[in-house]
Formats: C-alpha cells, sequence, structure tokens
C-alpha cells in the first residue's frame, strides 16, 4: 500500500530533505516551516470545543492528549510520529527462477578440494524462495572536522597531531536494513544491482515477499549517520590524514543535503540440504553470476591433510637427523 | 470588549486584562502572564490570545504532561523522605501540598557552529635513563625506562550543528532551575495548539528573544566545548582556546510541562519551592540545611575527636 505523500521542501538550514510530518529537521533541529496563523487583533479569551459534541476541551495527562471531558473524544494534535517505513522503490528481478535453480547447480558442482566429491548428486534442494530485502540508499554532502595522531611529521614520540576539514560527497551509498541477511552477504550483493531499473512496485516470480523494514524512522536515521561517520573515518584515512600509520581519528559531521531512499532488493534464498545437515546459498537477482553460500566440507579429506602434512614433518625431521638422534 | 488599565507588571506582558468568560459571560480579570484561565462561576478552561508582542515569539511547540497529578505527588513525597539528615526539621516528614501543572515558555534554540580551536597536545614516548642508587653501601648504575611528554601545538576548526539547547522564556523559572529539571525528551514535541494547554496553567513568555539569545548561545559554546574537550587527538592536552563563529542561530518558543508546589515544613517558614519535570518525574528543590544540627554534627565529631585523641595519649604514657 503506498500513499501519496505531498512534496515537501527541503530543509532551510542544512537542505536535507523532510518528511511531511517533520516538525524539526532531524539534522539540524531547525524548525519546519509553521502554518500560517491569522494575527490576533485584540485580546480574547476562547473555549477549545469538542468537534463532536461542542463542549469544552481539556489536555489530559492520561491519554496524553487533549480530550473532551465530556464524550471522551480525543483531538489529535501534530507530533513527530516515528513510523515504521516500507520501501519506496523495487528492482525489479531479472533472474527467472530457473536461472537461479541452475546457478546453484554449477555452485554445488563447482570442484573444490574440501567439498565432500558427492555433493552435487546428494544435496537435496528446496525450491528457491525469492525476495526483496530492506536497504536504505543515501547521498549528502558531509562538511568533516577530523582531529587525528598519526606518524606524519612526529618527532621524538611515534605521534604528531593533526587537524583539518574537508568536504566528502556520499553518492548512493547503500546501508542494509535486512535482518535475513548477513552484513557480509549485503556487502557482497550490493555493488550488482542496476539502480536504473528502479520501480515503484514489486515485479518478479509468483510469491516472491517483501522483507519488512524493521526499524523507524528515527532508527533509519540513526543508521544512516552511523554509516556516514564510518565511511569518514574510512576515507579519511585513505590518503586525507598524512602519514601511515594512525590512532585516535576523531571525525565531526555536519551533514548537508541529506537524501534517503528505501530500496527492496531481489535476491533468491536457495536452501539444499546435505546428510541432514542445511546449507543456505544467495544467488543475486539481478546477476546470475553472483552466488553466496556456504558448503559443507568432508571431514575425512581434512583429516586426510593434516596426517599428511604431519607425515611430511616427520620424515623432515628423520631425514635432518633431530629425531634419529 | 476588553478594557487595558493602565499599571504595567511586566517589561513583555502587557497590563491586566478585563475578558467576558466565553461560556458564561462573566467578567473576568486575566493576569498579564497567563495564556490561560478557568472561570470560576462556570469552570470553563479558556486560552487568551493577545495580538503580538514585538520581540516575543508565539509558542512554535508544547511538550504535553505525561506525569500524572497523583505521580507527581508521590515522586515529591518520596523526594521530601529522602532528603538528608541535616535539613531542617519537619522537611522528611512534610507532605505535599497543593501540586499545579503548569506550562512554562522556553526557548529552544539550535545553530550551525563553526569552532575554531587551539590547544598544545601531548604525545608520550618512553626514553631509557641511567641513573646511580646506593646499594649495600655501594654506589650503583642503573637504566630504567620512563615516559616523557612532548608538546605539540594544534589548531584546527570544527562546525557542527548544536540543537536542542534550551533556555527560560519566563521571570517565573529561573534558568538553573529549567537546567536541574533538563533533559527533556524533545521527541514527544509537539506543534503548539490552544488545545494542548486547554485547562492548565501556562505562562506567556516573560522574556524577549534577544534577553535570551545570549544566554542560548553561552549554552551552545559550552557545548561545542565539551565536544572540544572530548575531540582533541594526543594523550593528554592541555590550553584548549575556542572561538566560535555561530551561523544560522533559529529560536523557537516552546511550552515545556512543570508541576510546581510548596511544601510547608514549618510555622513560620517559608514555603519550600518544589519542581517535578512533568515528562520525566525528575524533582527540583534546594531543601534548607539545619544551621542548629550541621553545628551539633561538628561539635559532636570534634567531641568524638578529642576524646580518642586523649584515649590514646593516655593509652601510650
Amino acid at each position: 500500500m503506498s500513499t501519496a505523500t505531498p512534496e515537501v521542501p527541503p530543509c532551510r538550514r542544512c537542505a536535507s530533505a523532510l518528511e511531511a510530518e517533520d516538525l524539526r529537521c532531524p539534522i539540524c533541529g531547525l524548525m519546519t516551516p509553521p502554518r500560517a496563523r491569522v494575527a490576533v487583533e485584540r485580546e480574547q479569551a476562547k473555549v477549545v470545543r469538542c468537534e463532536n459534541c461542542g463542549a469544552a476541551v481539556e489536555y489530559s495527562v492520561e491519554v496524553k492528549a487533549p480530550r473532551c471531558a465530556w464524550c471522551g473524544s480525543v483531538t489529535r494534535v501534530e507530533t513527530t510520529v516515528d513510523p515504521v517505513e516500507q520501501a519506496q522503490v523495487f528492482l525489479p528481478f531479472t533472474v527467472d527462477l530457473e536461472a537461479a535453480r541452475a546457478a546453484l547447480r554449477g555452485f554445488l558442482g563447482k570442484r573444490s578440494f574440501f567439498r565432500p566429491s558427492g555433493l552435487a548428486r546428494e544435496a537435496a534442494l528446496e525450491p528457491p524462495c525469492p525476495m526483496w530485502w530492506p536497504a536504505w540508499s543515501f547521498r549528502a554532502g558531509v562538511e568533516v572536522s577530523w582531529t587525528a595522531d598519526s606518524d606524519a611529521g612526529s618527532r621524538r614520540s611515534d605521534w604528531a597531531p593533526h587537524a583539518g576539514r574537508t568536504r566528502f560527497d556520499f553518492d548512493d551509498i547503500l546501508v542494509p536494513a535486512s535482518r535475513g541477511l548477513k552484513v557480509k552477504e549485503c556487502e557482497a550483493l550490493a555493488p550488482h544491482y542496476q539502480r536504473g531499473t528502479a520501480e515503484g512496485a514489486p515485479r518478479g516470480p509468483e510469491g516472491a515477499h517483501v522483507e519488512r523494514f524493521d526499524a523507524t524512522r528515527s532508527g533509519a536515521r540513526r543508521t544512516v549517520l552511523e554509516a556516514v561517520e564510518r565511511l569518514s573515518r574510512e576515507r579519511l584515512q585513505q590518503g586525507v590524514i598524512p602519514g601511515r600509520r594512525f590512532r585516535n581519528v576523531h571525525v565531526a559531521v555536519a551533514l548537508s543535503s541529506l537524501y534517503t531512499t528505501r530500496f527492496a532488493l531481489p535476491v533468491y534464498v536457495l536452501a539444499y540440504r546435505y546428510r541432514d545437515k542445511p546449507y543456505r546459498v544467495l544467488v543475486h537477482g539481478q546477476d546470475a553470476s553472483v552466488v553466496l553460500g556456504e558448503a559443507p566440507i568432508s571431514k575425512w579429506r581434512v583429516a586426510a591433510v593434516v596426517a599428511g602434512v604431519l607425515l611430511l614433518v616427520l620424515v623432515a625431521l628423520l631425514a635432518t637427523g633431530v629425531l634419529g638422534a | 470588549m476588553s478594557e487595558q488599565s493602565e499599571e504595567k507588571t511586566s517589561a513583555v506582558a502587557g497590563p491586566l486584562l478585563h475578558l467576558g468568560c466565553p461560556s458564561c459571560g462573566a467578567r473576568l480579570v486575566v493576569e498579564p502572564s497567563l495564556r490561560t484561565m478557568r472561570c470560576p462561576y462556570c469552570a470553563a478552561p479558556s486560552v487568551v490570545e493577545r495580538p503580538p508582542v514585538p520581540g516575543v515569539p508565539e509558542p512554535t511547540f508544547a511538550l504535553g504532561f505525561t506525569v500524572t497529578h497523583t505521580a507527581a505527588r508521590e515522586h515529591v513525597a518520596h523526594w521530601l523522605r529522602t532528603r538528608s539528615r541535616f535539613t531542617r526539621s519537619g522537611i522528611r516528614s512534610a507532605e505535599p501540598g497543593e501540586v499545579r501543572g503548569v506550562y512554562v515558555p522556553a526557548y529552544l534554540y539550535s545553530v550551525l557552529a563553526h569552532t575554531r580551536f587551539s590547544a598544545s597536545i601531548g604525545e608520550n614516548y618512553q626514553e631509557t635513563e641511567t641513573y646511580t642508587a646506593t646499594e649495600n653501601g655501594k654506589t650503583v648504575t642503573r637504566t630504567r625506562t620512563v615516559t616523557r611528554t612532548e608538546w605539540r601545538p594544534l589548531a584546527g576548526e570544527l562546525t557542527g550543528y548544536v540543537a536542542d539547547v534550551l533556555v527560560t522564556a519566563s521571570t517565573g523559572l529561573r534558568n538553573e532551575e529549567l537546567e536541574a529539571l533538563e533533559p527533556f525528551d524533545l521527541r514527544g514535541l509537539a506543534r503548539y495548539t490552544p488545545a494542548l494547554i486547554s485547562g492548565w496553567v501556562a505562562e506567556e513568555p516573560s522574556l524577549t528573544r534577544e534577553q535570551c539569545m545570549g544566554q542560548a548561545r553561552k549554552e551552545a559554546v559550552e557545548r561545542v566545548g565539551g565536544r572540544l574537550e572530548q575531540f582533541m587527538p594526543g594523550d593528554s592536552h592541555s590550553g584548549l582556546h575556542h572561538e566560535p563563529r555561530l551561523e544560522w542561530e533559529a529560536l523557537d518558543v516552546c511550552l515545556l510541562p512543570v508541576w510546581v508546589l510548596a511544601v510547608r515544613y514549618a510555622e513560620g517558614a517559608p514555603p519550600l519551592r518544589v519542581l517535578v519535570n512533568g515528562q520525566t518525574g525528575e524533582v527540583v528543590g534546594k531543601a534548607p540545611l539545619s544551621a542548629w544540627k550541621v553545628t551539633l554534627a561538628i561539635l559532636g565529631v570534634l567531641a568524638l575527636a578529642a576524646v580518642g585523641y586523649l584515649l590514646a595519649s593516655g593509652g601510650a604514657r
């Protein structure tokens, strides 16, 4: 269910995107423009009337809202709402079910020394489960003030203090919001999506389901801000701070023009069982060559390798005469 | 409809108002510092509307009460019971009296601060030094590792937003009292509408924007100073100086929920003013100490020390 939200002009101070319900800018705290009020010409006392019955309305601490003492109806007031939001933009599946299954078979058939040899034959495949996982994508300009100790310019001590200011522009940075996928899996999947294919509604195989955003609006902003800080810290250590070794890297960010989009990204989750143990493989929903997953390890082969190495060491020791003596 | 008398009571609020009750028509006198009233004849709650006063903005936000009347009383009763033994007698057993919920106006300030700073950063390093010591009557030379600090100058600039600075806009609530009541959870902020304060006592701002701006700036700069302390690299730092340049200041009036009550604990003594944060239940008040009790306690400690000394010196002889 999508509700059409009216366009809200960005914050006048930091140019960040605002939601229609925001009373203050969540980034810099500036009040959003109030609705026009009619200036009062002369003093007068007014009773706030109930819209239902016309009796006087008083603020009630029990219901934490204005309430009519007569009929009990509660007046809604404008507050900062914190809803759990849903995806705005869906990327379509371009890999179909058959291709996903083929990718899984390819993954299982891949030869690797430690894998049991009968894996492709013995694995019991379960039906693939197509789904969209949630992620935020943001772009922002960031004024970064930093201080750090580094080895550049150091004298008697190993460290010398440095400080500076720089501006970073982040464009289309993806922050995973999925609880079902691991962060590592999300990071591996993310670069292979074609952002240009974004659509307003889900399009993919039948029965595909959408993982819900499990965070409120304020939680989402916190996660995005943490990502901005983490990325700034990383970028600073890649050539901005002089020197090669760093410690005490302090970062203060002042964001401007933060825009966040909520994405739903397609992926196939394929499960198989091998000797009664479940394993999970992910196949990218837009690029069948991206397959991530776990495979069983043959205990026999690991044991054989360990034994072989031990034997070699023993032989070497005997040959050099360390043990023989 | 309104007649205005000449007396002036506050620099900001106008003279006493004579308004008709919108429900029963009775003529009522309204304090210039109040935004709400309740008709004593028909109990109708009403909100007073006034023409805008230059320099004093209309309330933009209000934080609704969440601590109930009885909970506020209980918080105060608990607070009174847990006061120190040295407070004046009667305080710990006093009963909280009438509790009044008041919406107190405050200015909510936010700013973009560019702060130039300079400091001496201390970087530690280890050094081996030799020293001589006397051991068994012989002089020997030894080495030891000592940590020394090298001081390096650092200057830079910190840019950041400072939001959520609250300063009082009421002469009835001192800024120290507001600071003691803080923090308020500003996530619960609602856009001001008369329905939010209807039936409660709400004050008009009695301080102008200009009067409060200085205090707000001071608090913002203090907050940046605290941030800078955390921001310094090195193992230690000293001589931190900072000079802020404030841009994009914004100041809005916000009504804060405060329970106010007077505790009478003794005949003739002025009642003790206790405030309760209407959102968190935090209790603020200054229970006066009893000079007698403190003097007696000091005398008691001195007497004990004297007895102890006499005993000890007696035992030594």
